[in-house]
């Protein structure tokens, strides 16, 4: 009994922590949103979950980056409330390596608040009018920057508050792969024993890991249509995930197509351990070979370790343990009926 | 475990389903939308625990189903 | 009698059964030129391009295949699978028939290949990888056919089972066969394609294992 109560604390701990702990500040946008190159222009920069104000605005610091060799630091750096200030900025005639146009990173950093970044924030044009000299790309180079340490999520531009759905989305798959393996387990058991004890077991992990990857699936194209713009944009793991749901309805049919009960049972035991078998390539092998949404996408089918840092980790492994303990306990009460409704049938 | 049948599970999954439009259209974006889209949590988590809930429902039918068995069996049996 | 005179001894009694009943082969021969024709005549419109030339020769060759196969456990009465059972080793005994199949397969992909590419054209450029991909396809689709309609035969419904099941499993190979042959047509530019050849060679590894350890547990009855 104790497993079935530590399953359900993880997962408050899991909801409360996944809800409670707030995102890191970040740059929600800017404005305008592109420029011409010798201009001076006036960036807005508004703040997610940011205090801005909190400090006195000289020892806020932005600049705007190409690289790491080319960056240029704001001049006079104006707070108007905790998610707006307004940055000054002379924006050198040359572009970085002559090119005609650039993108460039907003970078802040405040004592408090820490470092942000937003990725290609302003279009920079060449303006071929002006043919001076003047301003250089590396005057102030980006340096002493603020790194904070503290319990929150790392911010991510456009998922926002949807990272915490690691603990909630991602948890599903690894719950998945833990039914079925332990599915193929027993299958695997009942064709060296074949009691039906095994195959009652298998059933009911199946069926468990089933619904893990209905929920997987639904979640992720809730997920995916505010995140990517579309529920279903044919990701290869959506499609693969698709198929491997198919493989394990395909064995409830192979089950129910048989008169006799043993023999659909061993029949289903080994389709069963030649489709997980299939499985493993149709997860692992072949999202490798195409383009795909999901993170760590090219070469590396589970996640990379920048999608998650330490407090993340904190949250999403206790979130995994707390799903599959609450799968197993699904799992042993579906078992527990199969075994009754044997039991029950060999009375007649 | 009359409480688990059909009806009322099928009044709130129409209660949801009526109101959800209605809450969207009071904003003209949609409030998931919104910046930090905190709401898609929420809906996911939701979609987790009605699965989880929908799973115990079919779960306790079944059950049920076989107790009913189980009670016939004995009642035949003391006749 | 040991394994190497059990193995050629059912695989002669494949081909003797083959030409005895030589409708069932003339008529998937007839499948394929029949699918090639409708295919070609559905198709009139987008041709020329060669992605659509590969998928349609792949959903041609996986149709005939799946047609080819299915027959070789259902044409086999009860009786005679008994009969079979207590003769030879049932290891031996699928290692016969996948290896009879595959030769089945590599004859009528070459026959959809060629009637293929003489009503729609032939966008292959690299003939040797193409002939490569066509073996490499054949084994694959031989062996999942082959243990998945010996699964499909012990059951009732089994031409639609055997579509169900086989689909998912066999949809690895498909994808990488269509990757791989859309290299040999030039239509993707790839040089690291060998890490593909590995993969397939291994999915077909991993099968033919299973198919070995596994179909004693099918065969008993």
């Amino acid at each position: 009994m104790w497993w079935k109560t530590t399953s359900v604390l993880i997962l408050i701990y899991v909801i409360i922590a996944g809800i409670g702990v707030p995102l890191k500040p970040g740059i929600d946008r800017v404005a305008p949103l592109s420029s011409k190159a010798g201009q001076s222009i006036e960036l807005q920069v508004f703040g997610y979950n940011s205090t801005f104000s909190e400090t006195a605005s000289e020892k806020i610091r932005v600049w705007l980056e190409f690289d790491s060799l080319h960056a240029i630091q704001s001049g006079k750096v104006d707070v108007k409330n905790d998610t707006t200030l307004l940055a000054s900025f002379q924006i050198p005639a040359r572009l970085p390596q002559n090119k005609q146009s650039v993108l460039l990173n907003v970078i802040v950093d405040h004592p408090t608040n820490g470092v942000s970044l937003l990725p290609a924030a302003l279009e920079v044009l060449a303006d071929t009018a002006v043919n001076t000299d003047a301003g250089n790309w590396n005057e102030h180079p980006i340096s002493q920057l603020h790194v904070i340490k503290d319990f929150s999520y790392p911010y991510r531009n456009v998922i926002y508050e949807t990272i915490r759905n690691t603990y909630f989305h991602v948890p599903m798959w690894f719950a998945l792969m833990f039914m079925f393996i332990a599915s193929v387990y027993y299958s695997i058991q009942y064709l060296r024993n074949p009691v039906a004890e095994n195959d009652r077991r298998a059933v009911a992990f199946t069926e468990t890991g089933l619904l893990f990857g209905f929920l997987g699936l639904v979640t992720g194209m809730l997920w995916a249509h505010y995140a990517w713009g579309k529920a279903w944009s044919n990701d290869i793991k959506q499609l693969m995930t698709a198929v491997a749901l198919l493989v394990y309805l395909a064995y409830f049919i192979l089950r129910a197509s048989f008169d006799e009960p043993e023999k659909g049972a061993r029949l289903a035991a080994v389709y069963n351990i030649f489709a997980f078998s299939s499985l493993v390539p149709l997860l692992y092998i072949i999202p490798r070979m195409f383009a795909s949404l999901h993170p760590g996408a090219t070469g590396n089918p589970a996640f990379g370790s920048e999608d998650l840092d330490n407090t993340m980790r904190l949250v999403f492994y206790p979130s995994i343990i707390g799903f599959t303990m609450l799968g197993v306990w699904m799992a042993q009460i579906r078992y527990r009926s199969l075994r009754l409704r044997d039991r029950l049938a060999d009375i007649d | 475990m009359k409480f688990f049948k059909t009806p009322r599970i099928l009044t709130l999954i129409l209660f949801l389903v009526i109101h959800l439009p209605l809450l969207q259209a009071q904003g003209n974006r949609d409030f998931m939308r919104e910046t930090g889209k905190i709401y898609v949590v929420i809906g996911v988590i939701l979609i987790i625990f009605i699965g989880i809930v929908l799973n115990l429902i079919r779960l306790d039918r079944k059950l049920t189903k076989l107790e009913h068995q189980l009670n016939e069996e004995k009642n035949e049996q003391s006749h | 009698m040991n394994f190497f005179s059990q193995f050629f001894t059912l695989l002669k009694k494949e081909f003797i059964i083959e030409f005895r009943q030589r409708y069932a082969i003339s008529g998937i021969v007839l499948y394929v030129f029949s699918m090639v024709f409708v295919v070609y005549v559905a198709s009139i419109s987008i041709k020329g391009q060669a992605q659509v030339w590969n998928i349609l020769f792949w959903l041609i060759v996986l149709f005939a295949g799946i047609n080819a196969v299915v027959k070789s456990f259902v044409q086999e009465s009860g009786a005679r699978q008994l009969y079979y059972y207590q003769l030879v080793d049932p290891s031996t005994l699928v290692l016969a028939k996948v290896t009879y199949n595959t030769l089945l397969l590599l004859v009528l992909n070459l026959l959809a290949y060629g009637t293929f590419s003489l009503v729609a054209g032939n966008p292959v450029k690299d003939l040797g990888l193409f002939a490569l991909v066509i073996l490499l396809g054949s084994i694959g689709f031989a062996i999942a056919f082959t243990f998945i309609s010996s699964i499909a035969a012990k059951a009732n419904n089994s031409a639609t089972l055997v579509a169900i099941l086989s689909f998912p499993v066999i949809l690895p190979i498909l994808l990488t066969l269509l990757r791989l042959s859309s290299i040999a047509l030039r239509v993707i530019q790839d040089t690291a394609f060998q890490k593909d050849i590995i993969n397939l060679l291994a999915i077909d590894g991993i099968l033919i294992a299973l198919t070995f350890v596994l179909f004693p547990y099918i065969w008993r009855d």
